[in-house]
């Protein structure tokens, strides 16, 4: 038999404190796809990036068709033939889209861009890969859907013969994730490998001919989709059962806790991204807005959590007029907020666990007293936090930057779960989960619920808000256009909505639009 | 009175002050287009001034001289980048060290070289470009004196500069390396990613710039003053770090930005020599750059942004 297009002989990768790749051996033959499971912290990122020329190995070799080669870089990588979709985005925010898809290979004449030619190719490969981004548009005014295709885009465009893809699809409609795999399957077939990175199971079974699992930095099993299932995948992983679906009891709905009224909000270009939203939410209520992502749902969240201003409309939480409060007013009065993204809005990546544990509530005693920090104190409710969200880090001294994709996801649940708000705006909390942290996570926002909390869930994924939401709110181009209640809606109806089906109006509940506001 | 300030010369001189102040400029832009601050500009010019000047004197050229000084600035250039780069030094320490650095040596070798501290001998020239006469007579003299002077009296740096800035305008939004360079300050990762070198990318930005900044002082000493005098640069480099700002980090917008001060610099000379018909104190017309910055950053420019990752040191994992 040929020798493997990629292999894989006991690299070995040590991070201070954690040994984050232990001897691991892979192989991957042209023509398949692999996945790579794992718990959040078994060290599938680390590993890749070692073949990406990312991170130098402490011990181990690469071979390249059977040849062994020194990675130094991800030029050499690159040159290899290897491409690489990271798990956090490598996008330059005030660049283009054709620009940040062909930086590095660039079309040039004499070093002069032929910007026609790239964009021509970038439209190009967007339409035959049915990846829909706009070719002009700059990164840091896309939503994050549209960020995930844009580095997709990057990886295809480079004409890689080794595909590396690290959640690919953690921010993705289910419908993109579908176009995606077509893709994906269809350039397997023209003989590329493939390395899929994921912790949704219904895509390794769909598409994966072969699966290998890391626990702990090892390889610890190696199986077929046919020769198992979800359940068996999550047990490799996790080494216990899992439960997918939640028992979930009847909601008793409480007081109002937010009260949204005729909102309409701006984005970055000034254009109205959420054209007249009104809802309420009461306690012990999940409220759920479905979507495709930039369907206003990030200025929504923006402006209920003091980030964004608001053009129009009232917004009140607990009866009191929070409209135009800041960040800082939001936070105290009890909203907490997971945002969509851990990196820009989540995390100060440069400080350690402790600092970015009790950001936001750093003002307060028992934290601060006298405008002076108490360290231990702090230590304290990081060690009980970490514990409770089973964060993974050697120590609460460790920058978040080092922290793994998923563990950083965990921090930030940690914090603004941890607070224990009056109302928790959450979106994507599960982005990058694993299936034993989403179950926990899961738990833990159904317990907000019944312990009297509101929350309100913003996510793509039809199966989290079909699982936990009392009520539904689909979103389409800046409007409620349909309210379900928990249950009343398949997947297909929901998708149906959000893709516009319904139209832009609400069509079943009379519109509320210049409604009484409370509390002007 | 309007018609004795409002002069040819007066417009001329604002070119030739803004001159130096642009090539550094447009060296700041450059390195923190890359990611690296670079405040060590103002000893950039100066070294670049004296090599302009010892080379001139020694060889009796002064174009050997203009090389002399590029070479100079580009060499303290590197020394500013193996310190951030390689050694991830805090970037505003090593330009700070950077600029004592420079007037030391700059005495130093003032006193091995010539024996004495203070100024040298007046080395050769670089002349102005052209030279042709015209009509003196008339409308049309009077036009001719103004083309003449706003536009064809200049020595060749000026012309040098004003097309660096052209064409670094035009290089950076159309070019490779213009892509490379915007992507490297603003997510070297990110560009690192897509196998761009991070570290050469970062150490060609910051020898441009070390060699704009020589450049700079060789305009200084080789096409305005004719000499070298200790600390001659006098706080240029840190107008033009603020041109660069102004000028909202791009080649033009620096430029521009350092014919306003030049501007306001010139007309605060021209209105001295009127100081008894204006009965205005005198230190008003010194203050008029600085107001004139001020006024303009507050007011017209509006929020400049950074490069996101400037002065942040790139580690490899
Ligand atoms: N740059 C770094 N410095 C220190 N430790 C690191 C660094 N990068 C990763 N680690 C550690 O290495 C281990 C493996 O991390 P890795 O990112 O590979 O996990 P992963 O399997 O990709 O997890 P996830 O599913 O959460 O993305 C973790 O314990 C993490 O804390
Ligand atoms: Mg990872």
């Amino acid at each position: 038999m040929a020798s493997p297009l990629l292999e894989l002989r006991n690299i070995t990768k040590r991070f201070p404190g954690v040994l984050a790749n232990d001897s691991v051996s892979l192989k991957l033959n042209k023509g398949e796809i692999v996945a790579l499971l794992g718990e959040n912290g078994a060290g599938k990122s680390t590993l890749m990036n070692v073949v990406y020329g990312l991170l130098s190995p402490d011990g181990g070799e690469v071979f390249v068709d059977g040849e062994p080669v020194e990675l130094k870089s991800p030029r050499q990588a690159i040159d290899l033939g290897i491409g690489m979709v990271h798990q956090h985005f490598m996008l330059i925010e005030p660049l283009t889209v054709t620009e940040n898809i062909v930086l590095g290979n660039e079309p040039t004449t004499a070093g002069v861009i032929d910007i026609r030619k790239a964009r021509a190719d970038v439209v190009e490969i967007s339409e035959r890969y049915g990846l829909a981004v706009d070719p002009d548009a700059k990164i840091i005014d896309l939503p994050v859907g549209a960020q995930q295709r844009v580095e997709i885009l990057k990886a295809l465009y480079r004409g890689a013969r080794i595909l590396i893809l690290d959640e690919p699809t953690a921010v993705l409609t289910p419908q993109e994730v579908k176009e995606l795999f077509g893709v994906v399957r269809q350039l397997v077939t023209e003989g590329l490998a493939v390395v899929l990175i994921t912790h949704k199971l219904e895509e390794v079974m769909a598409s994966s001919d072969r699966v290998v699992v890391m626990r702990d930095g090892k390889v610890v099993g190696e199986t077929k989709p046919s020769d198992t299932d979800m359940s068996g995948l999550a047990r490799m992983m996790v080494g216990r059962e899992v439960v997918f679906r939640i028992e979930k009891k009847p909601t008793v709905c409480g007081d109002t806790v937010l009260n949204v009224r005729n909102l309409k909000v701006l984005d970055d270009r000034h254009l109205e991204a959420v054209k007249g939203m009104t809802f309420d939410i009461c306690a012990g209520e999940i409220v759920a807005i479905a979507g495709v992502s930039g369907n206003g749902q990030t200025q929504l969240i923006e402006a209920l959590t003091g980030l964004r201003k608001v053009e129009e409309g009232t917004i009140s939480f607990l009866g009191n007029d929070i409209t135009h409060s800041s960040a800082r007013q939001t936070i105290d009065a009890g909203v907490s907020h997971v945002p969509e993204d851990r990196h820009r809005r989540g995390l100060v990546l440069e400080f350690d666990l402790a600092e970015n544990m009790i950001l936001g509530d750093h003002r307060k005693p028992p934290f601060t007293k006298r405008g002076i920090m108490d360290p231990q104190a702090i230590a304290q409710i990081t060690e009980e936090r970490v514990e409770e969200y089973d964060v993974r880090s050697p120590s609460i001294r460790i920058a978040a930057a080092n922290l793994s994709g998923g563990n950083q996801q965990k921090l930030v649940l940690a914090r603004e779960v941890g607070r224990n708000p009056e109302l928790l705006v959450a979106a994507q909390p599960t982005r990058g989960l694993d299936v034993g942290a989403i179950e926990f996570v899961h738990s833990r926002i159904l317990a907000e619920r019944d312990s009297g909390k509101g929350v309100l869930l913003v996510s793509l994924e039809l199966e989290e808000v079909q699982s936990l939401a009392d009520r539904i709110l689909v979103v389409f181009e800046g409007r409620i256009v349909k309210e379900f209640a928990a249950g009343q809606a398949s997947d297909e109806e929901l998708g149906y909505f959000m893709t516009g089906g319904g139209g832009t109006k609400l069509t079943e509940n009379s519109d509320t639009e210049g409604g009484e506001s409370n509390d002007a | 009175m309007l018609s004795d300030i409002i002069t040819p010369d007066l417009f001329a001189a604002a070119v030739r002050i803004a001159t130096p102040l642009a090539l550094a400029a447009i060296g700041g832009t450059i390195c923190e287009r890359s990611g690296i601050v670079n405040i060590a500009l103002e000893g950039m010019m100066l070294v670049g001034a004296f090599a302009g000047v010892v080379g001139a004197l020694a060889t009796g050229s002064a174009w050997f001289g203009v090389l002399c000084a590029i070479l100079a600035g580009a060499l303290l250039a590197l020394i500013h980048a193996f310190a951030s780069i390689n050694l991830r030094t805090d970037q505003v320490v090593s330009g700070t060290a950077i600029n004592i650095l420079a007037l030391g040596l700059t005495g130093f070798f003032m006193e091995v070289i010539y024996g004495h501290p203070g100024t040298t001998d007046s080395a050769p020239r670089l002349m102005p470009v052209f030279n042709i006469s015209g009509p003196t007579e008339g409308v049309l003299g009077t036009i001719w004196t103004w083309i003449n002077g706003v536009f064809l009296s200049f020595t060749p740096i000026v012309y040098i500069a004003i097309f660096i800035a052209i064409f670094g305008q035009w290089a950076l939004f159309h070019t490779r390396w213009g892509l490379r360079l915007r992507a490297l300050g603003e997510h070297p990762r990110a560009a690192d990613t897509v196998g761009i070198s991070v570290v050469r990318g970062r150490y060609s930005a910051v020898l441009m710039s070390g060699a704009l900044g020589g450049l700079a002082g060789a305009n200084l000493t080789l096409e305005q003053v004719g000499s070298f005098t200790e600390d001659m640069t006098n706080g240029r480099g840190f107008i033009a770090l603020a041109a660069n700002i102004f000028g909202r980090w791009t080649p033009g917008g620096s430029y521009l930005a350092s014919l306003l001060f030049g501007f306001a610099d010139a007309l605060q000379i021209k209105l001295q020599l009127f100081r008894d018909v204006i009965k205005i104190p005198s230190q008003f017309f010194l203050m008029l750059p600085y107001v004139l910055t001020v006024v303009v950053l507050a007011g017209v420019v509006g929020r400049a942004v950074a490069p996101a990752a400037v002065g942040k040191p790139y580690e490899k994992g």
